[in-house]
């Protein structure tokens, strides 16, 4: 077991953004959380990426207890995240962006190779010495993913990973969480774009109102009727309020 | 060797390939010729403009690099000078040995940055509240300071002085001593108008600009650079964010309080006025315009403004007034300081401006 998750609670005044949630990954697997708006998938990102603190419960990284382990610390347990805001530093150049990730585990030419080879497979070489902010809004998301992916991380956190990606980019991110997948990585998404989901068409599970709703396959959980009542309920609800 | 080379003249500093290093090495060689061209009361005021400049590079590093921005700098300079001066006092005479007080006047500084930081940091504050509680630091010195008339503040034969500022118990004496650097009779005097401080400084500032400049440059002025842009990712990526921004603040303190030390060693006299809203306001306003984000600027900015301002101070009570409209407008036409007027990059061309690693 990777990452387990035991009776996870967290409340913001009165309203539990994660109730009493079990959950766990294994080693290697790729695993999509989904639900509607407010449905707490965001909270227990937080409260993974320890930047929340739980009311109660426990998370356990490889066995080990991090429920009140520092953000920084998690990070160098082998936990890398990629935000939903741009995880990218803006007046920093592209690689200033991926040194900053590279060198706490490297140095001198092993660093200087590592970085060479991460712009590489970015498609960023030539765009080195550009700040992030130059890049197009797709070239940041790739950055961003990049860096979170840099360390070789064991497991790696991605919050709306495609927020504002075209067709042809998420297809691209699509292609490249597999390609981490396929070399170990456990690959966790929070996501609420459902056609993203359906492409990278992993073990899903679905959040509601801070708790579990469904989990299964990609599959299970399309012909689950609950889940279909709860999308097309949100929606039609959305649809009300415009 | 060229690891060195490469973290001074690195990228994330700004200024730097032949053209600035040319520049920078022909300031240096006409601030090294500048005593044989001008007369001792220009030197006495130099020698006062350069101390400044260790307090400048410091706020520069901690504002412009780290994005911390402390209104409470002058109050590490003036607790460096009256801890150099209370331990000068007491053990000068006995040992005929500044250069220990001038550590310990560092290190009282730096003991409270550590605490302050602590606080600060601790307690995940930012922005103008960190401007805020390092301003109120101050202010609590300069009201504590100004109530030590009476005979009773005594730190050995060092005497607190209220609003008159430090001095040794016994009589009308109210004098501190000046650095006084090498052994015995072969002792260097770094006094107000000598020649001797002036070099001193010169030659301290060009060693800590080139130092701070590799630290700048180096994995951790990366990592600065980073909190400054966004403390939370910077901590996803592993930093220990609260550490690097105590340990910055501390460099910053040590900084001014070197500046605070040779104040007193070049005026043989501290004031709780070090400890006011203007004295902390002023490095802002020479950092602001000359451009924070470079140590250089820092220097360059707390030369000439100290400079213009005494100038100013000669036609009337307009000094004030200057640098105040002087720091709006830079803020409304050139937020990043004059300095970015030299140093705005063009657009880089892909691929064209790659390097080799």
């Amino acid at each position: 077991m990777l990452l387990e998750v035991r009776n996870l609670s967290k409340a913001f005044g009165g309203v539990k953004a994660v109730d009493d949630i079990s959950w766990s990954l294994e080693a290697g697997e790729t695993h999509c959380i989904i639900g509607p708006n407010g449905a707490g998938k965001s909270t227990f990102f937080q409260l993974l990426i320890g930047r929340q603190r739980p009311d109660s419960g426990a998370i356990l990284l490889e066995s080990s207890d991090i429920t009140r382990t520092h953000a920084f610390e998690r990070a160098r347990l082998g936990l890398a995240v990629k935000p939903q805001t741009l995880g990218v530093f803006g007046e920093l150049t592209v690689e200033h962006n991926l040194r900053l990730c590279l060198q706490r585990a490297a140095g001198g030419h092993v660093l200087e190779l590592a970085l060479a080879e991460e712009l590489d497979q970015l498609g960023l070489s030539g765009k080195r010495r550009f700040l992030a902010r130059e890049l197009s809004h797709g070239e940041k998301q790739w950055l961003a993913l990049g860096m979170a992916m840099a360390t070789k991380p064991n497991l790696l956190l991605l919050d709306e990973p495609t927020a504002g990606m075209s067709a042809s980019e998420t297809e691209q991110t699509v292609g490249l969480i597999k390609t981490m997948s396929g070399a170990g990585t456990a690959v966790l998404v929070v996501e609420h774009d459902m056609a993203f989901v359906r492409s990278l068409s992993v073990a899903t599970t679905v959040f509601d109102n801070g708790r579990i709703f469904a989990t299964g396959t990609l599959k299970d959980i399309e012909q689950n009727e609950d889940v279909r009542r709860l999308y097309l309920g949100k929606r039609g609800a959305m649809k009300l309020r415009h | 060797m060229q690891r060195a080379w490469s973290l001074i003249n690195g990228e994330v500093e700004p200024g730097r390939g032949a053209v600035f290093w040319t520049a920078f090495v022909c300031l240096a060689a006409f601030m090294a010729i500048l005593p044989l061209f001008v007369g001792r009361f220009t030197i006495l005021n130099m020698n006062s403009f350069l101390l400044m400049s260790f307090m400048a590079m410091g706020l520069a590093l901690l504002w412009g690099v780290a994005g911390i921005l402390s209104l409470g700098q002058s109050a590490f300079v003036g607790l460096g000078g009256y801890a150099y001066g209370v331990l000068a006092i007491n053990f000068a005479n006995v040992t005929g040995q500044t250069p220990l007080a001038l550590i310990g006047g560092v290190a009282t500084a730096v003991l409270l940055a550590a605490i302050m930081s602590w606080i600060i940091f601790n307690g995940r504050l930012r922005g103008v509240y960190v401007a805020i509680i390092t301003l109120v630091m101050a202010l609590l010195f300069e009201t504590f300071l100004n109530q030590t008339a009476g005979p009773q503040w005594l730190v050995g034969t060092a005497h607190l002085g209220g609003n008159n500022g430090l001095g040794r118990f016994s009589g009308d004496i109210q004098e501190l001593p000046s650095l006084s650097v090498g052994p015995g009779s072969w002792a260097i005097e770094l006094s107000g108008p000598s020649l001797q401080l002036y070099y001193a400084n010169l030659m301290l500032l060009i060693i800590c600009y080139v130092l701070l400049r590799m630290l700048v440059n180096s994995r951790f002025g990366l990592a600065l650079n980073a909190i400054r842009e966004d403390q939370e990712r910077t901590e996803t990526l592993g930093y220990d964010v609260r550490l690097l921004q105590s340990i910055v603040f501390c460099i910053g303190a040590a900084l001014a309080a070197l500046s605070g030390v040779l104040y007193v060693s070049w005026g043989n006299f501290i004031t709780p006025s070090m400890f006011g809203v203007a004295s902390n306001i002023l490095p802002v306003i020479w950092v602001a315009v000359a451009g924070r984000r470079s140590l250089f600027a820092a220097i360059v900015g707390a030369v000439v403004l100290q400079w213009a301002s005494q100038a100013l101070a000669l036609q009337g009570e307009y000094a004030l007034i200057v640098l105040g409209a002087m720091l709006v407008i830079a803020v409304l036409l050139l937020p990043e300081g004059l300095i970015s007027l030299a140093t705005r990059r063009p657009r880089p061309q892909v691929g064209g401006a790659g390097h080799a690693p």
